[in-house]
């Protein structure tokens, strides 16, 4: 596990959040390529079974990624995001997977620097946590 | 302004010059359903523009970013273009011009040219293409309908011209072809012809005629393009090794007087260079030197500070404050010696550079001169149009119009800004068009494919060097080969380009695809594009999947190129079993409500709304103060001289008489929803505060900004410390003031260019000029000092900055960490400052300071008004536009419009182009009778929808409810598909079509197959 390379799903919002993808790609602001976007129109729109599902088919973390709080497009769907994380979170901790796995994370579209600075972080802290635990409980199952 | 009545002999608009302006001037008119000819007497459309590599702030590729724009141009009905084409004649007035066009021949039959190039393989030398190091068509220029993909040839130069008919295969080569003339007649007029680049060979002490490793800043751009003569590989033209050390020597043709040279600022070549500069740095990181010799960097454009921060902390780009006289080349080293004064007044250095890259500056070529004499429009000292102090794209001449550089230098956004005013007036001179053409005809009918077995197509893009560069297209288009269902899969050159779009049509026909994916730039900004591809084809248009491996990869990860491959596959894989589950949509269309809300009173916001009113449609004007006018009630004059409260009084006038317009005063903005076409904001209203909702199709937001009033320098504390908006009042309200001063000092960039407010406030290096000669004619002994960091009088205010100099203005530099010191002394101020030249402190007794203070941010407009729109803005709290070179007036939420000062700072008549612009761009979306809201709805299955109620709270907008069948219903008018509802329906009756769960979950399966 020594080079342990994540892979990490960020679900983020088509106003902000996607556009401050793009906005650091125009830039050219480096970020570990481990992050792969999946866009959607609200972060209000990512589902619980989202999020699970990526966990269980084997992401190593996931983020979603929404306006800044007041900015959402479609008024509060960033407030509805987090809270569904929160909760994600907490149920992730109760099963022994760990909730820091996954987090809510806010920006507005201008913030290519943030884009690229908060994808770095993320993974960062997921690298130290070491690959996911449902992967080798998978492993195992293929195996057998 | 001419009455509408007297004007309706003619619906069509003569466009002449087809670059990034004219383009822009034509689609607008064409949307707004005008005919337009649009002429342009090259080849090939698409100007200056599309010679250059990338284009600052964001450093994009320039085709990449025009080309939807040149293919758009030619697929637009309205839009006849003819190429090679100019004026020979012209008569008439406003409403009824006649001209005679004469088209020069081509040599080339355009409907059976191929543009395969073997012409141009076997006989180079007479096969035109675009001049300078340009040996090759940048593929994206090669263009549809009037010139598609169309070579030109040179007759003169061809020896054997049996053998060139032979070459061609299509027959396509006609030597007999002759010019053709034509006669037009025209409503009105758009100038948008360019101005041309100063050549320098007459600079000898430059050596550009003498030394091929000197070079013009467009002749570099053309050695970094991709699509330029060294496919991008950055060598010098003696040796083809590539460089070490690379200077820039600012303002060469401009503020100059040489002969042949101009004096006014080129306005443009300050951020040309220094994009050059961090390109160069970019692509070569640390192992190329780059140097810019300049004068003063004018970076005054919205954000363009920050770029020049960039360059100098980021990049380590080295600036040096000098006007070099000479370049010499070295025989023995073979490198190039700049000699130089230092800033400081020492002896001569020399210094040694491997290229020498000139910033040559603009001026108007003697044919458009020539033009402008058969028209019968005035050019003012410089060849430039003259145009109005208060009309901008106003020419001398009814109905003939003028934008884009041949108005004055400027950069793309200003052009774009211009080319919808002069389009918007010169579609107020003609009545409308009959009936607008129904653009669904030209789609073929599309292919039930719901009974075909999946047959995906994917197409990687190269985005010539932007994707090309970092991975392997071809590798990767042929993995995409591999994946489950995909029957095609191949790279493609310049997706975006016609032909490449062209070539996916045929493609999808020819293989029966029934599933598209896309590998190349972001859906955001080319979704559409290719949808029409698609529709083209007989598809549906959401068939198609873009995978973002441009922005989101190639873009971001070029430092790791192995990576950037994975990621790639990785990307395509999603997009590919994304794509297998889409399904066939149907848009929903909705009528459109005309009536336009403009926010904020002052001198752009009437501007739009009397501008739109002339338009026939409704227009609800919102002050939140209590009367019109704005910031520019207390300005009296502008630098040219025109009197500003002349004009306030009568533009006041003319919108409180408008009955068309509705004026609401004290009123705040509390609410707003809706969608492009049917808004609803609403008002409270001062003082009893009652409520009030309008409905509206369009928004406009004039909001402005406000004077800055930092705190320094004592002002606010001292009588005599002033602001030069003080100054301007004193001037007028007590000119015997004046008389009796003898020092002034004036100290620029206060509160501007600093850590509180990193940008460059633009209008005050002017008003300092302005409010100095205004004292120097009251009292000519006045001494005046001008404390500067870069006089940025762009464009013809140069002429001003001379003038001022000349009166004997006294303008000493300071540095940002050495700022003046201002003491008072009395009624006087004590200055101390360094001067550069003498090297030592000097204090100076001042019988006035006025500081220029510039604009600042109306924070609390922007950012309440941000949060109840939805709109965003730039770190400064200036409203964000949707694209900052090509839309720097639409704002990124459909339906919204930014004008004037609260999308940066700017003058007067800036504001007034931009309210006009902004006006014709509401006039495009207004123009349709239907409005389209996308796919993109949430739909209920009834059969599982339990009648929770879940999805009625969780509603954004309160739009689903149970209905009589006792299940939820959304209804798709006002639907704004966010898919909240979707993610919070327990039961998963709710999905939100395009994002539907399955898809959304195929694309993780996608992306982590590999990793199970």
């Amino acid at each position: 596990m020594e080079n342990f390379e994540p892979v990490i799903v960020a679900f983020c919002c088509h106003y902000c959040a996607y556009t401050a993808a793009d906005m650091a790609g125009s830039k050219r602001l480096c970020y570990p390529p481990n992050v792969k976007i999946i866009k959607v129109p609200c972060s209000g729109k990512v589902d619980a079974i989202h999020i699970m599902k990526a966990l269980e088919m084997g992401a190593d973390g996931v983020y979603v990624a929404g306006c800044l709080d007041g900015d959402c497009h479609f008024k509060n769907g960033n407030i509805g995001a987090a809270k569904r994380v929160a909760y994600i979170k907490k149920l992730l901790d109760e099963i022994g997977i760990g909730g820091e796995r996954v987090e809510m994370v806010l920006m507005s579209a201008g913030m290519g620097e943030r884009f690229a600075q908060t994808a770095t972080e993320i993974t960062e802290k997921i690298r130290k946590l070491g690959p996911n635990p449902v992967k080798s409980v998978n492993e195992a199952k293929t195996a057998a | 302004m001419q009455a509408q009545d007297t004007l309706k002999q003619n619906n069509t608009v003569l466009v002449i010059g087809g670059g990034v302006g004219g383009i822009r001037a034509a689609m607008d008119l064409a949307e707004s359903n005008r005919d337009v000819v649009l002429i342009d007497k090259s080849y090939s459309i698409g100007g200056l523009m599309t010679q250059l590599d990338r284009t600052f702030p964001t450093n994009n590729c320039d085709l990449c970013t025009l080309s939807p724009d040149l293919s758009e141009a030619g697929r637009q009905l309205h839009i006849e273009l003819l190429a090679m084409t100019q004026v020979a004649e012209a008569e008439g007035e406003a409403g009824d011009f006649k001209l005679k066009l004469i088209t020069a021949p081509r040599y080339i039959d355009l409907e059976k040219c191929t543009a395969c190039g073997d012409c141009f393989n076997k006989f180079p030398e007479c096969v035109r293409f675009t001049p300078g190091l340009d040996h090759r068509a940048p593929t994206c220029m090669r263009y549809p309908q009037a010139i598609p993909h169309a070579f030109s040839i040179d007759m003169e130069k061809c020896n054997d011209v049996d053998a060139l008919v032979q070459v061609c295969k299509a027959g396509a080569i006609i030597p007999e072809d002759t010019q053709k003339v034509r006669e037009v007649e025209a409503g009105a007029i758009v100038l948008a012809p360019g101005a041309e680049v100063f050549a320098p060979d007459k600079l000898d002490s430059l050596g550009y005629a003498a030394n091929p490793d000197v070079v013009t800043s467009l002749e570099y751009e053309r050695i970094l393009s991709a699509s330029g003569p060294t496919q991008g590989e950055l060598v010098r033209p003696s040796d083809g090794k590539q460089p070490k050390k690379i200077a820039w020597i600012q303002c060469v043709g401009s503020r100059s007087i040489h002969e042949g040279a101009a004096s006014y600022c080129s306005s443009v070549c300050c951020m040309f260079a220094l994009k050059e500069t961090i390109v160069t740095k970019e692509r070569f990181q640390d192992s190329i030197e780059t140097t810019i010799f300049y004068m003063d960097m004018r970076t005054f454009g919205k954000d363009y500070e920050l770029y020049l921060n960039r360059a100098k902390n980021d990049y380590g780009i080295r600036l040096v404050r000098s006007r070099p006289h000479s370049v010499f080349h070295d025989s023995e080293t073979g490198r190039l010696s700049i000699i130089y004064s230092p800033d400081d007044g020492g002896s001569n250095l020399t210094e040694d550079f491997d290229m020498v890259v000139l910033s040559t500056g603009f001026k108007i070529s003697e044919d458009v001169q020539e033009l402008a004499g058969k028209l019968g429009i005035e050019l003012n000292e410089h060849h430039f149009a003259k145009t109005g102090g208060f009309s901008p794209v106003s020419t001398s001449k009814p109905g003939i119009y003028a934008c884009g550089m041949f108005e004055s230098p400027k950069d793309i956004p200003e052009t774009m800004v211009q080319a919808s005013a002069a389009a918007f007036c010169a579609s107020k001179d003609i009545s409308i068009l009959s009936e607008p053409i129904e653009s669904i005809d030209e789609f073929p009918p599309e292919r039930d494919v719901s009974q075909e077995p999946l047959r995906i197509g994917v197409f990687v893009c190269d985005c010539g060097l932007n994707i090309g560069d970092v991975i392997n297209a071809k590798d990767l288009a042929d993995y995409a080969g591999t994946l489950a269902d995909v029957k095609r899969s191949e790279m493609v050159g310049y997706g975006c380009s016609r032909e490449t779009m062209k070539h996916i049509q045929d493609v999808i026909r020819e293989k029966e695809l029934n599933r598209v994916v896309i590998g190349g730039c972001s859906p955001r900004t080319h979704e559409t594009k290719f949808q029409d591809t698609l529709r083209r084809a007989g598809l549906n248009k959401y068939l198609v999947e873009i995978a973002n491996i441009r922005d989101q990869d190639t873009w971001v990860h070029f430092d790791r190129p192995e990576d950037a491959s994975d990621k790639a596959r990785e990307l395509i894989r999603m997009a590919v079993t994304s794509v297998a589950l889409s399904h066939p949509l149907t848009d929903n269309v909705f009528p459109m409500k005309k009536d336009v809300l403009v926010v904020g009173g002052g001198v752009t916001g009437m501007n739009a709304a009397l501008n739109m009113a002339d338009m026939g449609v409704k227009v609800y004007l919102v002050e939140r103060s209590g009367e019109l006018g704005g910031v520019a009630k207390n300005i009296h004059k502008t630098l040219e001289g025109d009197d500003v409260q002349a004009y306030m009084k009568d533009l006041i006038e003319r919108t409180t008489q408008n009955d068309r317009i509705e004026i609401l005063t004290n009123a705040f903005i509390v609410d707003h929803t809706g969608m492009p076409g049917m808004f609803k904001t609403g008002f409270q209203i001062a003082p009893q505060m009652f409520y009030r909702q309008i409905e509206h199709g369009v928004t406009i937001l004039a909001t402005g900004a406000l004077p800055n009033q930092p705190k320094e320098y004592l002002l606010g504390e001292h009588n005599n410390v002033m602001t030069q908006l003080d100054m301007d009042a004193m001037l007028e309200d007590q000119p015997d003031k004046i008389k009796d001063l003898s020092n002034v000092i004036m100290i620029q960039c206060v509160g501007s260019r600093c850590p509180e407010n990193p940008n460059c406030s633009r209008i005050c290096c002017q008003s300092a000029i302005k409010n100095a000669l205004r004292i120097l004619e009251l009292n000519p002994t006045v001494r005046i000092f001008v404390l500067y960091r870069d006089m940025r009088t762009y464009g013809f205010q140069e002429d001003y900055y001379k003038k001022a100099r000349e009166k004997g203005v006294i303008f000493v530099r300071y540095e940002a960490d050495t700022p003046p010191e201002v003491q008072a002394a009395d009624e006087q101020l004590q200055v101390t400052f360094n001067d550069p030249i003498l090297n030592r402190k000097v204090s100076v007794y001042a019988d006035y300071l006025c500081l220029s203070t510039g604009l600042i941010a109306d924070e609390e407009s922007t950012e309440d008004l941000g949060r109840i729109f939805r709109i965003p803005k730039t770190s400064d709290n200036y409203f964000l536009e949707d694209h900052i070179k090509l839309r720097p007036i639409d704002l990124p939420v459909a339906g919204f419009f930014v004008a004037g000062t609260a999308h940066a700072p700017k003058t007067l008549r800036e504001c007034i182009a931009q309210a006009q612009a902004a006006a014709g761009r509401a006039h495009c979306l207004l123009a349709k009778d239907t409005l389209n809201l996308g796919a993109a709805i949430a739909r209920v299955d009834k059969e599982r929808c339990t009648a929770c109620l879940i999805c009625v709270r969780a509603c954004p907008f309160n739009i689903p409810f149970i209905n009589a069948d006792g299940y939820s219903e959304i209804d798709p008018a006002q639907c704004h598909g966010c898919g909240i509802c979707a993610a919070e329906c327990p039961a998963k009756a709710i999905q939100l079509m395009q994002y539907e769960d399955d898809q959304i979950l195929a694309k993780l399966a996608g992306l982590l197959e590999r990793v199970n």
